[in-house]
């Protein structure tokens, strides 16, 4: 194992990821929930980094607002120095759709289409011609070990299968960032291991990931990943 | 009270002026808040609490302004339909001048119509910068269009209040017919100079858009606005009713003529509106957009040629003009 844990705030330079004084606050029936509490984390290129946290620690918000799916309510989250936290939806939508590729715990397919068109959907706004996406779709079903399923409906996959289609989803844009939240809480063991093999395969090929899970599957990593716990909102 | 205001349009047509009005009014309020403590350059809670009550706000003015399209082709309906219960009146001609607010109201929906559209181009542009550039002038403007609604707002029930439907108004023949001797039409023009200003204008405005002269543009389309609608009224209208003595800007929004008014004057409004805001944000902002320009083409094409082909059509069928 060459993961190790880290206290408190994680400094690395040549920084993909910087998160300075992150605070989030939700309201609910006119009471304050702060979710997040003074998070400052900076993630390398090429590091893999895992959020460890049990329900609620504010793991998932974390991910949304390093994707810019979601606004702090204070502080910065840049990515490649571009603050992603304040940029107004089209441009976050445009960053994202280039550098940042999504990995949920529910898979999110489309369930009547087939492997393929469900890998083929974030290069539709592209731009790019119809060789050019089959290229580029074909790369991703490799990477992701799911090219003999490519005709395949989503709503036919095994759950594994459903993971590999969602992993060929998020790196079919060629994305440097690749975020998963929880993404073997609905594999069975056999298939976690193997998801946790692509994800070497792409630490291996400089990607920077961060993984959101409380799986302890991601304590032994065989390849280099730092931990980050998570506690209450905040990085103990 | 007054008759008027129980008619099933004029509630409609109020009631939703004044939740628009309400609506535009939180607006305000939360964007002159926003407009004096906003530095977007900051990532303190309070700007980030800032920046999402602005995003509210701009949704909620996207939101009015898409209905205020909407509402004033129901006011036009409204009137029209009024002109059933008003004495005297054939249709929403003669139902607008019945008393003195009404043309007023009219031309001041019409203007609040343009800066509406300005609005929408400006937030366009501020939309597509990372830092909100054109924050502050998209809400100074705001507040200047609201300054028009409020007062829109008042000549709506002062206007409708005021029918009197005792009272017989003109209709449209006695409003636009040419009185013996008089000339209707502007600078002293006949009707052949009439056409022959209106096609020119059309061709320097096709013109002006192809060089991109914005100065020249402007100039040319209000001009282009003003003579077709002289144009439409005194000879193309006559067409679009087939009787040489029937001339009304407001008849042909009746199902008689197959409401073809909403779409002359639609596509006439609508492209000089989007025309002229292009200009205007082009010297204002520096900043311009190609393909609008396009649609500004295609829409006044497409009313020159409709017009144009009523004046055809009447001619190939009957082999006379009128």
């Amino acid at each position: 194992m060459r993961g190790h844990v880290m206290r408190g705030d994680v400094m690395i330079s040549n920084e993909m990821i910087q998160i300075e004084n992150l605070n989030r606050t939700f309201h609910h029936a006119g009471n304050e929930v702060p979710v997040l509490k003074e998070i400052n984390l900076d993630i390398q290129e090429g590091a893999c980094v895992i959020l460890k946290g049990v329900s609620g620690s504010g793991k998932t918000t974390l991910l949304s607002l390093i994707a810019g799916l979601d606004k702090p309510s204070s502080g910065k989250v840049l990515i490649e120095g571009e603050p992603i936290s304040k940029l107004p939806d089209l441009f976050a939508s445009e960053l994202r759709a280039k550098k940042i590729g999504m990995i949920f715990q529910h898979f999110n397919l489309f369930d009547h289409l087939n492997v393929s068109e469900n890998v083929t959907i974030p290069l539709i706004p592209s731009g790019l011609t119809m060789k050019e996406i089959e290229q580029k779709v074909d790369v991703a079903l490799n990477l992701a070990n799911i090219s003999h399923k490519k005709e395949t409906e989503a709503s036919r996959l095994s759950g594994g299968e459903k993971q590999r289609t969602a992993i060929a989803r998020a790196l079919v844009a060629g994305p440097n960032i690749i975020l998963c939240d929880e993404p073997t809480a609905n594999l069975d063991r056999d298939n976690s291991l193997l998801f946790i093999e692509i994800l070497k395969d792409l630490h291996a090929l400089g990607k920077t990931i961060v993984i959101a899970t409380h799986d302890p599957l991601f304590d032994t990593l065989s390849f280099e990943s730092t931990i980050v716990p998570m506690f209450d909102g905040r990085i103990v | 009270m007054n008759e008027v205001l129980f008619s099933n349009e004029v509630i409609v047509y109020l009631l939703a002026e004044s939740i628009l009005f309400v609506l535009l009014l939180v607006a305000l309020v939360v964007s002159l808040k926003v407009m004096f403590k906003w530095d977007f350059e900051k990532f303190t809670p309070y700007q980030f609490a800032l920046e999402r009550q602005a995003y509210l706000v701009s949704t909620i003015i996207l939101l009015v302004f898409a209905m205020k399209f909407l509402l004033i082709v129901y006011f036009i309906f409204s009137i029209d339909a009024l002109s059933l219960i008003v004495p005297g009146a054939m249709c929403a001609a003669g139902v607008i001048t019945a008393n003195e607010y009404g043309s007023f109201l009219l031309i001041l929906k019409l203007i609040i119509l343009l800066f509406l559209t300005l609005w929408l181009y400006v937030h366009f542009y501020d939309m597509h910068t990372k830092n909100h550039r054109w924050f502050k002038e998209k809400s100074w403007l705001f507040s200047f269009i609201f300054l028009l609604i409020l007062l829109e707002f008042g000549l709506d029930f002062a206007y409708f209040s005021d029918i009197n439907i005792h009272q017989p108004v003109s209709c449209c023949s006695a409003l636009f017919g040419q009185l013996e001797g008089a000339n209707p039409l502007p600078f002293g023009l006949n009707i052949t100079f009439l056409l022959v200003l209106y096609y020119l204008l059309y061709a320097l405005v096709m013109l002006s858009i192809k060089t991109k002269q914005t100065v020249l543009y402007i100039v040319s389309n209000i001009l282009f606005i003003y003579i077709a609608y002289y144009a439409v009224v005194y000879f193309f209208g006559t067409y679009v009713y087939q009787l040489p003595t029937h001339k009304c800007p407001f008849c042909m929004f009746q199902v008689e003529y197959l409401y073809v008014g909403y779409l002359l004057w639609g596509s006439l409004f609508l492209g000089t509106y989007m025309g002229l805001s292009n200009a205007i944000t082009t010297l204002w902002l520096k900043q311009s957009h190609d393909a609008s320009q396009k649609s500004v083409l295609y829409l006044l094409s497409f009313f020159v040629l409709a017009c144009t082909a009523y004046v055809a059509v009447y001619y190939i069928k009957n082999g006379v003009l009128l």
